[in-house]
């Protein structure tokens, strides 16, 4: 647009090339974004149209897909397991979000510092992030190995409790898979709180001392209001993570026993591949993603209202 | 399903639980190990058959070396695919409408195969060789309506694996009612059998998930043994019989015996086990082992042969049938090398094709030869395999092929598995819940009578 401006002409070549350069600045960024969109578009956007295509037929790949409406809705929204799973979606999903994140602050509370050992524990304790989760239920079962044999059990014995059936007891399965998901997902959220407790005003903190303040009212008046923008990102990493979960559950217990902890991606699984019920697998799909798509918009809303107060 | 299951096997054995940090990073490698490749079909070539099998790296040595010799034999080359996760590949493959030309997988999954139309009806006499087959086995391969739809190739039936050297220190007989192994199994929980001054040691080993159905795979023996059957043959479709007096004695029993009774009658984490992570046996911490005999080889390296015995199955009270599976040979639909097809089929079930299969230096995916004419324990020189193929042929029982039995196995299984969890359950009220559910799956098949 500048050069319209320092090589004056007659009007209309200036109004054609003015024209041509704006194409040309509207082109480009579309251009640069090209790969990447189509990558999308053929791994996400095309099986995703055709999930939700899929959820409304009873889907015989070779024997032509029959339309049946709403029906796979109606019959994994009245299915009892169904609910049950949600129910376990719910509290798995809560319990390890909100976990998630006090186990996280609490850890980058410990851990915030540039000492060299205090890196050397970051490290460590980052390690649960980038191990393959299947690695890390498998290890986990092993751990909750319901014999003195396993690691958690024989550390009970030394204390003279008897040994517990983590995962083999309906009433303590689900909260055995709550811990190991908090395990996986504090890391995480640790390093997100630590970058914006980086970025606390130091004299704030030197004003409390001269105070005298208690170490709470340091905590709910300076450090809390001041990582408040790292909070409401790990809040909406949880909001879309928090009810997707399937490998921890499906490594740990395989929902059992008895379904006490089938989760909705687990029954999903179950109906999709051990039924052949792709259609149903798919509404139930469908539905998580829509559930997510509102909680998202849901804390973001009150993310983005909060900042404004 | 065995296959997988093996080849999750192979990368879980191990020695010390504690040593789980390296055994778990080898899961990864072995999963990469055991994936396949895309189907790569090459459909112009008329003399090219692509063939997939469910199969780990190690089987699908003993497959590469059966194709070699028939592609020697008669000319006609093989695309050999061996795919670990079969039925998910095999139903993208289904959306593109272009399937293997022949497909060697489990029995049970005729019925769901057949339902989706993946599978084109096989004519026996277009066999050469049919004859050597028996009726019993080409009954299993019978689809909804009434015409064959796989050719059998492998069978195996279930048979009980005791630790002999543990039996004979505790100087008690082999099991053969249900009392009696709940008897050796109680010994084998309390009376110390590994003599290392620890009570470490368990009974029996229970896959006892309702993850795949697991647990209905397993159980099927017993309820086959107390006179239950899943489902009944009537007319032209079937009906759910998980309602009878026999079901509710059998299940009550299994319930209040073996998962509800005295501690270390089974290993204790049974309720959410599945084959690949129910190691006890091989592991040498537990005493006894339902299972088929795809293990052998497994249990001899890591036991040796000296210390384990294979029995046929303890009676429960209608007698002793065990629950049979294998794999069949399927011809993809619209495939249009019918021809190469039948010479193929030809020479996996000839004496010659079953006796390469059965044998080798790797895991042999063969187990009970379909070929009359063969006898599994002089093929292998191991007397071990007649006690299978006499579970096979006279005390077995195979789940229906023809419905669909995919949501069956997972509907028995949620239920049992529920039912063994909750040691107050109602065991009649959970099973005539049952009964309605399996309704419904038989209903949703047009199959319920």
């Amino acid at each position: 647009m500048t050069a319209t401006v320092t090589t004056p002409g007659p009007r209309r070549a200036r109004v054609l090339r003015k024209k041509a350069v704006l194409g040309k600045k509207a082109v480009l960024p579309w251009l640069f974004l090209a790969p990447g969109l189509l990558l999308a578009l053929v791994f996400k956007f095309l099986p995703m149209g055709k999930g939700v295509w899929l959820s409304f037929f009873d889907v015989r790949p070779f024997l032509g897909d029959q339309w049946v409406g709403l029906d796979n809705y109606t019959r994994v929204l009245t299915d009892h397991r169904f609910q049950d799973a949600i129910g376990h979606t719910l509290v798995l999903g809560i319990g390890m979000s909100l976990g998630g994140i006090v186990a996280g602050f609490l850890l980058a509370l410990l851990l915030e510092g540039q000492a060299r050992s205090l890196k050397i524990i970051r490290t460590a304790v980052f390690l649960p992030v980038v191990t393959a989760t299947a690695v890390v239920g498998e290890m986990w079962r092993l751990m909750y190995y319901p014999t003195s044999d396993g690691l958690i059990n024989s550390g009970l014995g030394l204390l003279g409790l008897g040994p517990v059936p983590y995962l083999d007891n309906p009433d303590t399965a689900l909260w055995a898979t709550m811990a190991m998901g908090i395990w996986m997902l504090a890391p995480y959220n640790m390093v997100i709180i630590l970058a914006g407790l980086a970025g606390v005003d130091r004299s704030l903190y030197e004003a409390a001392a001269m105070d005298g303040v208690s170490l709470w009212q340091r905590l709910r008046h300076i450090t809390l209001p001041a990582i408040r923008p790292a909070l409401g990102i790990v809040l909406t990493l949880a909001a879309i993570r928090g009810l997707r979960v399937f490998t921890e559950v499906y490594v740990l217990t395989g929902g059992g026993p008895a379904g006490s902890t089938d989760v909705w991606m687990t029954r999903a699984y179950t109906l999709g591949f051990s039924r052949n019920d792709i259609g149903g697998a798919s509404a139930a799909s469908v539905l998580l993603l829509c559930v997510t798509l509102l909680l998202t918009v849901t804390v973001n809303y009150f993310r983005k209202r909060g900042d404004v107060r | 399903m065995r296959d997988r299951r093996r080849c999750i096997d192979m990368r879980l054995r191990r020695g010390r639980r504690l040593a789980a940090a390296l055994a778990t990073s080898g899961l990864l490698f072995g999963t990469a190990a055991c994936g396949s490749g895309s189907g790569s079909a090459r459909a112009g070539d008329p003399n090219t058959l692509e063939v997939w099998t469910r199969s780990d790296p190690d089987s699908a040595q003993t497959y590469k070396r059966v194709f070699a010799a028939f592609t020697e034999k008669t000319g006609i080359k093989i695309d050999y695919q061996p795919v670990m996760n079969f039925d998910q590949q095999l139903q993208s493959r289904a959306s593109t409408k272009d399937l293997p030309d022949v497909m060697i997988n489990d029995t049970a999954l005729m019925g769901s195969y057949q339902g989706q139309g993946l599978l084109k009806p096989v004519t026996p006499a277009s066999i050469a060789g049919h004859g050597e087959i028996t009726a019993k086995s080409w009954s299993s391969t019978v689809g909804r309506d009434g015409r064959h739809y796989g050719i059998p190739y492998s069978r195996q039936a279930m048979t009980l694996f005791v630790r002999k050297d543990w039996r004979e220190k505790l100087g008690l007989p082999q099991p053969k009612t249900w009392q009696d192994t709940l008897a050796l199994a109680k010994a084998f929980a309390t009376r110390d059998p590994d003599g290392d001054g620890k009570r470490d040691t368990y009974g029996m080993v229970v896959p006892g998930s309702a993850q795949n159905g697991y647990v209905a795979w397993w159980g099927a023996s017993w309820l086959w043994q107390g006179g239950v059957r899943i489902v009944e043959k009537e007319g032209t479709g079937y009906r759910p019989a998980m309602d009878s007096a026999a079901a509710l004695r059998t299940v009550t029993w299994m319930k209040d015996n073996l998962f509800c009774g005295d501690n270390g009658v089974i290993q204790p984490s049974a309720l959410t086990s599945v084959t690949a992570n129910t190691t006890n046996f091989q592991d040498g911490n537990a005493g006894m082992y339902l299972t088929g005999p795809y293990n052998i080889s497994t249990f001899d390296k890591a036991l040796g042969k000296a210390t384990y015995e294979v029995l046929p199955a303890p009676a429960g009270p209608a007698g002793n049938d065990v629950l049979a599976d294998g794999e069949n040979i399927y011809f993809g639909a619209r495939t249009g090398k019918a021809k190469q097809e039948q010479a193929l089929a030809a020479f996996l079930i000839s004496p010659e094709g079953q006796t390469l299969a059965m044998t080798g230096d790797h895991q042999p995916v063969v187990r009970i030869p379909v070929n009359s004419t063969l006898d599994a324990a002089k093929v292998r020189g191991d007397a071990r395999w007649s006690v299978v193929q006499k579970a096979y042929e006279d005390d077995s029982q195979q789940f229906p092929n023809a419905p669909d039995w995919a949501p069956i196995k997972q509907d028995t299984a949620d239920s049992l598995n529920a039912l063994f969890t909750y040691c107050g359950s109602d065991v009649k009220a959970g099973l005539k819940e049952l009964n309605d559910t399996l309704a419904g799956d038989l209903k949703d098949q047009d199959l319920l009578k």
